[in-house]
């Protein structure tokens, strides 16, 4: 296996690691928005406007950042009712196949993702309320998101790769 | 180009064919769903539909409900670590242990007060297999009938308020979901109650499935065992805090999860469980399972997209009513049998966000009420989660079960509660009041 693919694989998903281990921490984030929102809503009585919008963007950005740290980590569900029963060889085997129709959708994902990062940059384009935040921040962490996850499953093809030609990454 | 060559019916039965044959080649369920959504977007709109996997999102984004996911399983993996479920262990232990099958029922009961701590099976999952099956495995219980009442019991976490597949069904059929989570409780606790009486009879029928525990595994002072009982204020409090000030009206939907999931996080730091390693623990697991479900929805809004641009909605409305001439209980048969049939081969979440827009207008229409048809909903949506070939908390269970359990106890364990569930369902059928009346008598 050319080195370039191994270099790859160990750049990528030590990229992976880190968004991944920053993004997990995030959940505190949405917590403590919320619980704030809590108490000003009820204790002293003072409402704030960018809350909603604020936990809706660190959400998304939540799942679509940690979606490639979830693949690295093999967290995602599959159907195993045949795939169970394959040898580790002949699972890598099947995954380099499906691998094709996933990296498909996320591709279809990425170009969507790129209009509309494009489209709210040309645009300035800002959500309907009270606070009126632009959009283009979160566009443009869908679409690193999405990048991102294609990156990590290019990266799991070379490690089905690997393990079907029984090389040690 | 596609829609010039075969009817919208004829496209909608080949892309849940390509959906069954894409999963079984073992492809992570969003990438298979997803796959066939963009791709038959892409065959039967062109290149104008190459928008819509990725349109999904946004509307993922509006869905502001959807923060509850991430922090219920925050809260679930919290608990599961914070010890609580230990305490509830094994005051079930000294008090039921007596009883023949008595630690199976305790261990049901210690599922319903996580459920009412947590919206998902995970965390009643997590706790089950690696608190009470190790625990009943020592003590010669059954292990077909043990594993039957963890993946059963936990499911109940789906049912019993506060519910994720309760905010799922809200957002899709519009319906409130402080209304839904009241109307879950009573069929929740019903539900147990089967199944603790199933434990109770099987037991007296075949003592050797629950053995009775030595009497000096449970002796001790009385002062001891009603220190016990302590074991049971957490749990009540959490419940009160989160699903309580929800439904007064004081914290709303999402600012509850997030009020449970700090309380989950005190509570384990007053047990003296909570240190970094957890903390990383518990993140990474949330991580994980949060996008897993995330990316599975997102996927499945796509292909809910292209259903409805071919018209499925209309399509089985004619099917059920026009060309099967069923009566509207017909139709409601129909949908659950569907959807338990459906459960069994797709995956679960993907076929509530894809079926749920489908039958909800039609359930409408022929004037039942969505709230009771959330309940069932949640029922078959619960056996569908434990019936193989493929069931979320199948898959959960075969990760985390001692490894004595093999497979096929597990596929075999459940046969007898999915009865139990079935029967279940049919009196909340039936019986409309059960899911209504706590609905109606607080809310109005």
């Amino acid at each position: 296996m050319p080195t370039i693919f191994i270099l790859y694989v160990k750049v990528i998903d030590k990229i992976t690691d880190i968004i991944g281990r920053i993004t997990m921490y995030t959940v505190f984030a949405m917590m403590a928005i919320l619980v704030l929102s809590f108490v000003t809503r009820n204790i002293i009585n003072f409402p704030l406007l960018w809350i909603i919008e604020m936990a809706q963007f660190i959400m998304t950005g939540y799942y679509l950042m940690g979606g490639a740290y979830s693949m690295k980590e093999n967290q995602h569900v599959r159907m195993d009712l045949v795939y169970g029963s394959f040898s580790e060889k002949n699972k890598a085997r099947m995954d380099l196949f499906t691998s094709i129709f996933l990296i498909f959708y996320l591709i279809v994902l990425l170009i969507g993702s790129y209009n509309s990062l494009v489209y709210t940059l040309e645009t300035k384009k800002t959500l309907f309320s009270a606070w009126r935040p632009y959009v283009w921040p979160i566009s443009s962490i869908m679409f690193t998101g999405i990048l991102l996850m294609i990156l990590q499953t290019v990266s799991i093809v070379f490690k089905d790769y690997a393990k079907v030609k029984g090389i040690k990454i | 180009m596609l829609a010039e060559y075969f009817s919208y019916e004829a496209i909608a039965i080949l892309m849940f064919a390509t959906m069954i044959l894409m999963l079984l080649t073992g492809q992570r369920v969003f990438g298979a769903i997803g796959f066939v959504a963009a791709a038959a977007a892409l065959l039967l709109w062109g290149n104008g539909a190459v928008e819509m996997p990725f349109t999904a999102s946004w509307k993922l984004f509006k869905w502001y409900p959807m923060l509850t996911l991430p922090l219920f399983i925050y809260m679930g993996y919290m608990i599961s670590e914070s010890g609580i479920a230990n305490d509830l262990y094994k005051m079930f232990h000294v008090y039921f242990g007596g009883t023949r099958g008595g630690l199976a029922i305790g261990t049901m009961l210690m599922m319903v007060a996580i459920s009412a701590m947590n919206g998902l099976s995970v965390a009643g999952m997590a706790v089950g297999a690696t608190i009470a099956l190790p625990e009943m495995l020592k003590r010669n219980y059954d292990k077909r009938m043990i594993s039957g009442v963890v993946q059963a019991g936990s499911s109940l976490g789906i049912l019993i308020p506060p519910s994720v597949v309760l905010v799922l069904y809200g957002m899709i059929a519009r319906q409130p979901v402080s209304k839904l989570w009241l109307a879950g409780l009573i069929p929740g606790l019903i539900m147990a109650t089967l199944f603790i009486l199933y434990i109770y009879i099987r037991c007296r029928l075949q003592p050797e499935l629950g053995p009775v525990l030595p009497e000096k595994e449970r002796k001790m002072p009385l002062i001891d065992k009603i220190k016990l009982l302590r074991a049971g204020i957490i749990p009540f409090f959490i419940f009160f805090v989160m699903t309580g000030l929800f439904i007064m009206g004081i914290a709303s939907l999402v600012e509850c999860s997030a009020v449970g999931a700090l309380a989950a996080t005190v509570a384990a730091w007053s047990k003296g469980r909570l240190n970094l390693k957890v903390i990383e623990d518990v993140c990474k697991k949330t991580l994980g399972v949060s996008c897993m479900f995330m990316w599975i929805i997102l996927a499945a809004l796509c292909f809910g997209a292209v259903f409805d641009g071919i018209g499925a909605s209309k399509a089985i409305e004619s099917l059920f009513i026009e060309r099967w001439n069923l009566s509207p209980w017909g139709v409601l048969i129909m949908m659950q049998l569907s959807y338990i049939l459906m459960g069994m081969f797709l995956d679960d979440t993907a076929m509530l966000v894809i079926v749920a827009p489908l039958y909800v207008p039609l359930i409408i229409a022929l004037g039942f009420d969505p709230i009771w048809y959330g309940v069932l909903y949640t029922i078959t949506c619960q056996i569908a989660y434990m019936t193989p070939p493929f069931g979320y908390n199948l898959f959960l269970m075969r990760a985390m079960a001692p490894k004595e359990i093999t497979l096929i106890d597990i596929y075999r364990s459940i046969i007898p509660f999915v009865l139990v569930m079935l029967f279940g369902l049919i009196i909340m059928m039936r019986f409309p009041q059960i899911a209504l009346w706590l609905p109606t008598t607080i809310l109005g």
